[in-house]
């Protein structure tokens, strides 16, 4: 399935806004992880402590990568961990297919990664005639869905249990039920059959311990600790930023993370793993893989501000608290990564070309910056993207970037606000013209979709109202108010 | 397939490259940070954040297990431990019992009569079948009710995580008031005396998949027992 569809976005959003469905699960969402999280962040000392100390150690570990990402390689290999560098998806796709191939592993079983996702693993490994299977419940659902994730924590949030049950009916042969306790052991006894099979394990990486060499898996459900330890192989694959020094940091990390994303205080489950087992009577696969991949990510380095995006802990508080989000989903943007950071790090990773409509997915309401853990600028880097565009430089690699094109008329009208701005007297002229002209287009003060009455003006000024109402130019300008004496006479 | 190129020059080639677009960015740090001043107002990185509570830790840990659905008892010592566990183990009907090689669950369940079959090192399949689990575990943190259980002290990954029930013992010394000093105990060991896997645990198995409504037991075990041993009469 192609996810660089951000072409359609205002197309997709349109359509998202008709489903009422989806927008009573993303009202559901807002409500119930935004709420636990208002709580949850009571329940430590110093909040906004704790996240500019996760910022602060983000900061140290990425300024420094280069020195840290070797530090944990190193150490992941003196406990056995075979590391593998991958600069790109392809790369690291066919690492694991090598590795998959040359033990003659047949069956996978995999735990909820959203790097997986971003590479799409699943597409390059069944094109070779392999069937990996995703095993936390929400990417098993869309698995079976053949859907993609529309968010980064819980990826079926689109779907409701009926549509759930009817698919588990015609996948897996259950009588249909709206228990969802029912779709939920459905979900136990028939993976277990999985896990019991699987000869190869694959899951994502939620942080990695530079002084040990440990990488980190936070869950809820188990089937990462289970992904970890029943099959011989396991291959983790991770992106090169997420790195931190040392274990104590976890304890920050750890705090916000959960919180953050479904308001808990810790997830149920976390599995620290060092390399591969001292002795074969211990359990646990015999070899440990760790993909180090780059794919994007070391050129966001070269500028503080994309680098910011680097810091994500990818908690999904973003996407809840964001009003575009809430009101058109993750499917609507065409990216593996949904919501703010999506919008930030999509075209940072596939290239502007792909995605220059996502940096203007966002009214800048500063709600994503609010509730991030670690205190990412999403606005400021929104800003900075769209800046790029505009200019046509530096995002992306050489082929994926070069100028965004934009309409030559919206062009022309920049250029022609710019010199009127710069000459009052043009300016004040320009209004008054404006005010006459307005009349045919009007109605209680505003333009666009008014009582009814849609009133359309000529591109580029058409785009502007074909999605929402423009303030009519008002009957005096606060220049001539202002002549007039302020308080004066109307 | 794809051919790779060699792995060592691969990390060369990534490695430079970060090094490259780091040096690239120096010139906007010195300006970006004037501006984002307060990143820098914490130039010490992290510590285990501070925590005075006054409640005990055993009691702490108690209710921060049952707000996320875990039962929590206190018992003496460990002969009580045992008839806790034959208790749980009757109640639940057992008739296959998964354990972990700890010492504290040997000596425990040597006090356990019960007609069950006792699984000391449970093959994979064997372990499908059990109907509970039981572990010891090497650290508590009371702040959020978690145990942490060390892969060099027991054989725990699969017993506590297989069958659907899984008991877990622990001394009340062990508990500490926060995950943030349990990292310190496991980050003083060193890297090579650090087990190779290390499990944090707190509460049962859930999920919010479904329309986010709370399940229990999804793919670990539904039912969460830790026997604190407060060991007074030791
Ligand atoms: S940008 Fe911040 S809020 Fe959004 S997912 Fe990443 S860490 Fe969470």
């Amino acid at each position: 399935m192609d996810h660089q569809t951000t072409e359609t976005f205002d197309q997709n959003a349109r359509e998202a806004l008709t489903d009422e469905q989806l927008r009573a699960a993303l009202r559901n969402l807002v409500t119930t992880f935004g709420e636990r999280r208002k709580v949850a962040i009571t329940t430590v000392d110093d909040w906004e402590g704790l996240r500019e100390r996760a910022r602060a150690i983000k900061d140290e570990t990425l300024t420094h990568l280069d020195k840290y990402l070797e530090e944990f390689a190193d150490n992941a290999e003196r406990a056995g961990a075979r590391v593998h560098w991958a600069r790109d998806a392809r790369e690291a796709c066919a690492i694991v297919l090598k590795l998959l191939r040359e033990r003659a592993c047949e069956h996978i079983v995999k735990s909820k990664s959203m790097a997986t996702e971003e590479i799409h693993l699943n597409a390059a490994l069944e094109a070779e005639g392999l069937a990996p299977v995703e095993t936390d419940l929400g990417e098993w659902i869309i698995q079976l869905a053949h859907e993609t994730p529309s968010h980064i924590v819980v990826p079926a949030i689109h779907k409701s249990k009926k549509q759930i049950a009817e698919l588990f009916a015609e996948k897996v042969g259950i009588e249909p039920t709206d228990d969802v306790a029912v779709l939920t052991s459905t979900a136990r006894r028939v993976l277990r059959q999985c896990f019991a099979e699987a000869d190869a394990g694959i899951s994502g990486v939620n942080f990695g311990v530079a002084e040990t060499g440990t990488f980190l898996i936070l869950e809820n459900e188990g089937n990462a600790r289970l992904t970890t330890s029943m099959p011989k192989i396991h291959i983790a694959v991770m992106g090169i930023e997420k790195i931190i020094p040392r274990l104590v940091d976890l304890d920050v990390f750890l705090k916000l993370l959960p919180r953050s994303g479904t308001g808990q205080r810790l997830t149920s489950y976390q599995s620290l793993i060092t390399g591969v087992k001292k002795s074969v009577d211990d359990e646990g696969p015999e070899e440990v893989h760790i993909v180090l991949m780059d794919n994007g990510r070391s050129r966001m380095l070269s500028h503080p501000v994309t680098r910011q995006s680097l810091a994500c802990i990818r908690c999904g508080a973003c996407l809840n608290a964001c009003p575009v989000y809430q009101q058109i989903g993750g499917h609507a943007y065409g990216s593996v990564y949904p919501g703010p950071i999506g919008a930030v790090i999509t075209p940072q990773l596939a290239g502007i070309k792909k995605a220059a409509q996502l940096p203007y997915a966002s009214s800048l309401c500063g709600a994503c910056r609010e509730v991030c853990p670690v205190k990412i600028d999403i606005p400021e880097l929104l800003l900075h993207l769209r800046a790029e565009i505009a200019e046509g430089t530096t995002v992306g690699t050489a082929d994926q970037k070069g100028p965004v094109k934009r309409k030559l008329s919206e062009q022309m009208a920049f250029r022609l606000y710019a010199f009127l701005w710069s000459h009052p007297s043009l300016y004040n002229l320009g209004t008054r013209v404006a005010r006459l002209m307005q009349r045919t287009v009007m109605r209680n003060g505003h333009i666009g979709r008014v009582s009814g009455f849609v009133s359309k003006l000529a591109p580029p000024l058409g785009a502007w109202t074909a999605s929402r109402d423009m303030r009519a130019v008002a009957p005096r300008s606060f220049r001539e108010k202002w002549r007039d004496g302020l308080s004066g006479r109307r | 397939m794809v051919e790779l190129e060699d792995n060592k020059e691969v990390r060369r080639a990534m490695l430079s490259a970060i090094r490259e677009h780091l040096a690239a960015s120096m010139p906007f740090d010195a300006v970006h940070d004037e501006h984002h001043a307060e990143h820098k107002a914490n130039p010490r990185i992290s510590s285990a954040v501070a925590d005075e509570q006054s409640a005990s830790p055993t009691e702490r840990f108690r209710n921060a297990l049952e707000a996320v659905a875990g039962h929590c008892l206190m018992v003496n010592d460990e002969r009580a431990a045992a008839d806790l566990v034959l208790e749980i183990l009757g109640k639940i009907n057992a008739r296959r019992i998964a354990v972990s090689d700890s010492l504290l669950v040997k000596r425990v369940m040597s006090h356990v009569k019960l007609d069950a079959e006792i699984l000391v090192d449970a093959s994979k399949s064997e372990l499908f079948d059990c109907d509970a689990g039981i572990t010891s575990a090497q650290w508590g943190a009371a702040e959020t009710g978690t145990l942490v259980l060390e892969a060099d002290a027991e054989r725990h990954r699969l017993a506590s995580l297989v069958p659907p029930v899984h008991i877990a013992l622990i001394e009340a010394d062990k508990i500490r008031q926060t995950l943030g000093e349990v990292l310190e105990s496991l980050s003083e060991q060193g890297r090579d005396r650090l087990s190779r896997t290390v499990t944090f645990i707190t509460g049962p198995s859930r999920t919010s998949d479904i329309e986010l409504t709370l399940a229990i037991g999804v793919h670990g075990p539904g039912e969460l027992f830790v026997i604190i041993i407060e060991g007074r009469d030791k």
